[in-house]
């Protein structure tokens, strides 16, 4: 472990910059909106740095993963569950509910996840880089059209299980479910960092990440390491996709091309490669779209962000915090 | 993309091969056909499909009283949603289709404001006559913005409508708002496009002319998925109601369902034109009751067309025992477009004309020729030198969850009727 310690400060003084000012100038009532929609764009930017850390696959089919995370969530609720619009009062059976949910769909998406590597990535891998970026692309249109052809490309109803109870917190009235989301992001990206950073598996990632050959050669199971990487990052949108469906309710097919292109800015912004980063990225991104709201600029929110992007990429090519290679994963 | 219009370009080249060669039947009298291009999928069913069902009731009664001598009316129908919601170009590409199809001699749509711009150029170049049961936006008839649909043929009128233009839609919701609602304040957000926008402006200024506050007006386009902080820097002004200025598939259904979320905006009324108040009961694909879900609570809507059908019309009987439901908010419209053009087919036939080419033209040379009255279901009707309907009518209606057995649905309130917004 040879973390920089000026580093660490660095990126602690970041997010509390950040907090600050976005606290500010935002107020209570958009501070709320900000963090919640922060920790969505956060837990879909953090696959896609992770797949690109380790293998260097812009995995675009990455926003549609959480997109079907969402549809998978909102199967769990009302089919196997057959719960409808109706808050659940009960602590217990909201926390049981919410269990099986997130976890559920968690499961899931990460089987999905491997289960796309193995066989469309893994068989590319030693392919020129464009092939398995546009087979990304391929796999993002597949899972479109298979959401599409089973939920039809309406809107679909979320069932809001989660009281709107709100609390009076700093000045104004705070959603419950508004920090539960972002507890719940907090508490991923955490244990994350812990499995990365303190695990024999977080090892081999980021030794795979460092030089793929020699890991091989000091006993690293690739072909492994790849698949539970792959597994974590969809297992993480798919915490995401639950997410988007608790808080607004509605959910379409074609959710996940903005989200995903949106996270991946976030990547980019942080450094890709680098969790760290991704997780700042995400919060940057929502604190822009929620400031463009707050001052009537909405329509325009989507220009400010790829705006800051090139800015960024302008004066630092390689993010906010960098590549990061000793700790990439 | 690609792919679909590679897909579509097929179909043109198909149709325009098979109107060379296909040859008239005996017997059974030549197949004339009615178009209808209108958004049929996703979060557009509510829309669409309704209206297409108006368009073959009233061709498939038309067959069966003879009212064309010789000839059996068919019906082309095409969609312009891609991916669930309208889409201008496919609008374009479908436009291109029904004008290659000889055998097409008038249409019935679009459906939605900005398809129709897109979709006039082709169709007047083409001579085909369409009738929109459901656009509003101002410019598609009034000069000078009509001028640039018709670049080929600025004299040709092909292009009529029967919903009340947005100078009439939009101040009937700002009069409404202010007084049937005694609203004196409202937060205006718009869905960005043609229709949005234009409705959003008039409803604006008549809001103001009525001496109504408007606290903050916002614009967000249908990629928004967070409509959350929008209402949460309106609310600080603390708007009386929301006027929603767009359609449920571009994101306002979603506004609605968010917004309600928002402290200060959980019983205050929404109100939307007609791209919110679709009619649909709770439970239909894409409705605006079954997007928003409990939200859907307190929201009235304005219908640019006519509710109380003149006495002693068998419409809405009719419709229910054909599909099993009840009309749609243009249902009975898009059945009074077809009535126009089998009129306009019938006085042809009845002229002398054989020719499908002739018998388009004197469609639409009929359709706004002064004097020339219809007989519709939604009454005795003519259309003005720009192709306005010179009776609008707009109702109104509002939401209520506990109709249609639980599932929610629209009632309505009243309706009222203005003069030809051209003569004014």
């Amino acid at each position: 472990m040879s973390i920089d310690r000026t580093r660490a400060l660095r990126v602690v003084a970041l997010v509390i910059g950040l907090l600050v000012v976005s606290f500010v100038v935002l107020g209570v009532q958009q501070f709320q909106n900000f963090l919640t929609l922060g920790a969505i764009y956060a837990l879909i930017a953090l696959g896609y740095t992770m797949v690109y850390g380790i293998i260097e696959l812009i995995n675009f089919a990455h926003g549609d993963i959480f997109m079907v995370g969402a549809f998978v969530s909102m199967w769990i609720l009302t089919v196997p569950l057959g719960l409808s619009d109706r808050p659940i009062e009960n602590p217990l059976e909201l926390t049981a509910v919410l269990l099986v949910v997130v976890f559920g769909t968690m499961l899931f998406m990460g089987l999905v996840g491997a289960v796309i590597e193995r066989f469309a990535y893994r068989p590319l891998r030693h392919a020129p880089r464009l092939a398995p970026l546009i087979t990304a692309i391929g796999v993002s249109f597949i899972l479109q059209n298979i959401v599409q052809a089973i939920f039809s490309p309406s809107p679909i109803s979320v069932p809001q299980v989660f009281p709107r109870v709100k609390l009076d917190l700093l000045g104004g009235s705070i959603g419950v479910l508004n920090i539960f989301m972002v507890a719940v992001a907090l508490l991923l990206m955490v244990a994350l960092q812990l499995f990365v950073g303190r695990t024999r598996l977080g090892r081999a990632m980021r030794s795979t990440a460092q030089d793929r050959e020699a890991a091989e050669l000091m006993g690293v199971d690739i072909n492994q390491t790849i698949a539970i990487t792959f597994f974590i990052a969809a297992a993480l949108a798919g915490s995401a996709g639950v997410i988007q469906g608790l808080y607004f309710g509605s959910i379409q097919f074609n959710l996940g091309f903005f989200a995903g292109l949106k996270a991946f800015t976030a990547a980019v912004l942080g450094g890709i490669g680098n969790t760290t980063g991704a997780a700042i990225g995400g919060f940057v991104i929502a604190f822009i779209e929620v400031l463009a709201a707050q001052l009537g600029f909405s329509r325009w929110s989507e220009v400010a962000v790829f705006t800051v992007l090139i800015l960024v990429l302008v004066f630092r090519p390689s993010g906010l915090l960098g590549h990061a290679l000793g700790e990439r994963a | 993309m690609k792919v679909t219009n590679i897909g579509a370009l097929g179909v043109i080249a198909l149709v325009a091969f098979s109107a060379c060669s296909s040859t008239p039947q005996a017997g059974g009298g030549k197949t004339i056909k009615i178009g209808t291009e209108l958004p049929m999928s996703g979060a557009e069913t509510a829309n669409g499909e309704p209206t297409a069902n108006g368009v073959k009731l009233a061709i498939k009664q038309a067959n069966a009283k003879n009212e064309v001598p010789g000839y059996t009316l068919d019906v082309n129908v095409q969609d312009d949603a891609v991916n669930g919601a309208h889409d201008p170009q496919q609008g374009a590409t479908n436009m291109h289709t029904l004008v290659a199809d000889a055998s097409v001699v008038g249409v019935v749509g679009p459906f939605n404001s900005n398809v129709a711009q897109a979709e006039i150029p082709i169709s007047n170049a083409g001579g085909l006559t369409q009738c929109s049961p459901a656009n509003t936006n101002t410019g598609l008839t009034y000069p000078p913005d009509s001028l640039k649909y018709r670049p080929n043929n600025p004299d040709k009128i092909n292009y009529i409508r029967l919903a009340a233009p947005d100078s009439i839609q939009g101040p009937a919701g700002a009069d409404y708002t202010f007084n049937d609602l005694k609203a004196k304040s409202v937060y205006i957000l718009d869905d960005t496009e043609t229709f949005g926008v234009g409705v959003g402006n008039s409803f604006e200024d008549q809001f103001k002319k009525d001496g109504g506050t408007v606290t903050k007006r916002d614009s967000a386009p249908k990629s928004t998925t967070d409509y959350t902080p929008l209402f949460t820097a309106a609310a600080a002004a603390k708007p009386e109601a929301v006027y929603l200025a767009g359609t449920t598939p571009t994101g306002m259904g979603l506004a609605l369902k968010q917004g309600r979320t928002v402290a200060g905006f959980e019983n205050i009324p929404f109100v939307g034109p007609d791209g919110i108040a679709d009619l649909g009961p709770g439970g239909t694909t894409g409705a605006t009751i079954t997007v928003a879900g409990a939200g859907a609570h307190d929201v009235h809507g304005t219908v640019a067309g006519i509710h109380d059908l003149p006495a002693g019309s068998t419409f809405v009987a009719d419709y229910t025992a054909e599909y099993g439901k009840a009309p749609g908010a243009y249902s009975a419209a898009g059945y009074a477009c077809a009535q126009v053009i089998i009129a306009g087919i019938k006085a042809a036939v009845a002229g002398g004309k054989t020719d499908n080419a002739a018998i388009r033209e004197a469609v639409r040379a009929g359709s706004t020729a002064a004097g020339n009255k219809f007989d519709t279901v939604v009454g005795s009707i003519s259309f003005d030198k720009n192709g306005d309907i010179t009776t609008p009518y707009m109702s109104f209606y509002k939401t209520d969850l506990t109709a249609e057995g639980g599932k929610g649905g629209w009632v309505y309130v009243k309706q009222q009727a203005f003069t030809d917004p051209n003569a004014q």
